[in-house]
């Protein structure tokens, strides 16, 4: 039995220190049958510019591997003990890319047992760990939830800028409540406000949660500002286009399957690329896995004005400013891919199911 | 007519023409990936510049920035939806249609 083979995904929490040593103590069990090993990952999640971890992570794996030299003991010797980094070609957002990058190290390595850290959680606020259990055990991986006293539940006193969060939601809610009304009486600024702090108290954690820096969010409104007519101008432009496709007699069209990495390194601004490449005619977004995105094209035409990467090149403008804009386009990238490609530690799975 | 009934009654036109072509292309496209080209975005050009009509006839008025939302809804939830139907397409393992397959069809 390989179950002396242990991979734990580590991440800072309040229960790793026991779940470290829940590991030492299944490696040191197993030992009369088996060298065991023990693999402490941690995943990479979201980085904007290559190269460059974060330095907590180097300071935890330290200390991970300070925790296991001292739980095991004795055996230390007869323990395999690695600590790596998963993840740091790619972002993650959700269970299922967690779940990848784990079952692809596990694989490499022979590992066929995960154990998970019940605090482990690096997505903030969303729950990962039952739908992570959920996506390991479907990959054909024994999972096993570290069984260590948990802490009482509770949220963090001050996460990142807390305040500011509630303060802007609560702007938000309150602003829109009196948009709807349409009046300002007493009554209205009454409700309003006691709804607008009803819903930033209930959400304030959950929504928002990414950017609560209040000057370079009115940075992105006000690039979104000019994002917004440039947007509109390319899907009336476009429209025409399609409209005369459709209704011309020969129906001109050469529809394809276009893959391509996008230059975009974050939750929203990958789902503003996509769905601004669904709301431009004669380009459909049919898939996104992190930074791959797989687009219908409706037309020859169509197809090299996205590979042109005008949208692509808007939609950073706005999050990450005018320097972000300049970056290469899809097609320009795609050519010196080949070299990036024998480069990469990790490679990623393809991802192109639709082209069997 | 005023100026402004002018602009109403183009965007209004406009509006119709675009449901229409997307209603044609629904009808003429070969496959579910095209038809939901069609399906989903000129339609959303039509229902902006009906919307559009709408706000102006409104004028002024807290209607308009009702109508303004409305749009701004739809050009969120529209994609969102083709996206849903493509991709659950895609991952059925549907093919896509090709310029190829109609010479193999015909």
């Amino acid at each position: 039995m390989t179950e002396a083979r242990i991979l734990v995904p580590v991440r800072e929490s309040s229960t790793l220190r026991n779940t470290v040593a829940y590991a030492a103590d299944r490696a040191i069990e197993a030992l009369e049958s088996h060298r065991p090993a023990i693999h402490f990952v941690y995943p990479v999640a979201q980085r904007v510019r290559e190269n460059g971890l974060p330095d907590e992570a180097d300071e935890l794996l330290d200390r991970v591997d300070a925790w296991i030299a001292e739980d095991l003991g004795d055996h230390a010797g007869d323990v395999e003990v690695e600590t790596a980094f998963v993840g740091r070609n790619e972002y993650l957002f959700n269970p299922g890319d967690y779940a990848d990058v784990l079952r692809r190290y596990a694989t490499r390595n022979d590992i066929d047992t995960v154990l998970l850290d019940p605090e482990f959680n690096p997505l903030g606020m969303t729950p990962l760990l039952p739908p992570l259990e959920h996506e390991l055990e479907r990959a054909g991986f024994e999972v096993e939830v570290a069984p260590v006293e948990r802490p009482t539940r509770r949220f963090p006193i001050v996460r990142r800028a807390g305040l500011g969060q509630f303060v802007v939601l609560f702007c938000w809610s309150f602003g829109f409540y009196l948009l709807i009304g349409g009046s300002l009486s007493t009554f209205d600024l009454a409700t309003g406000a006691l709804s607008g702090l009803i819903v930033a108290s209930l959400l304030w954690r959950i929504s928002l949660s990414g950017f609560a820096n209040v000057p370079r969010l009115l940075a992105r409104i006000a690039r979104m500002a000019v994002y917004a007519p440039f947007l509109l101008w390319e899907i009336a432009k476009a429209n025409l286009q399609i409209a005369y496709v459709v209704l011309h007699p020969d129906l001109p069209i050469d529809p394809e399957m276009v893959e391509f990495d996008a230059a975009v390194w974050s939750e929203l601004p990958a789902t503003v690329l996509a769905n601004s490449i669904t709301l431009t005619p004669g380009t459909l977004t049919v898939d996104v896995s992190r930074r791959h995105f797989t687009v219908h094209a409706l037309t020859t035409d169509t197809r090299d004005d996205l590979l042109g990467g005008t949208l692509e090149r808007a939609v950073r403008f706005v999050f990450y400013g005018r320097s972000a804009a300049r970056i290469a386009s899809p097609a320009e990238r795609s050519a010196s891919a080949e070299a990036a490609d024998a480069d990469r530690t990790e490679s990623a799975e393809p991802t192109d199911g639709e082209n069997e | 007519m005023t100026p402004r009934e002018i602009a109403i009654a183009a965007l209004a036109v406009g509006g119709v023409f675009f449901a229409v072509v997307a209603a044609v292309g629904v009808i003429r496209l070969p496959d579910l990936y095209t038809r939901s080209h069609s399906a989903s975005k000129s339609d959303t050009l039509g229902a902006g510049m009906a919307l559009a009509a709408v706000a102006l006839t409104f004028g002024a008025d807290i209607s308009t920035v009702k109508t303004v939302l409305l749009l701004l809804f739809m050009f969120i939830t529209n994609p969102t939806a083709a996206h849903a139907i493509t991709r659950a397409a895609a991952e059925e393992g549907i093919e896509p249609w090709t310029r190829d397959d109609e010479e193999v069809d015909e």
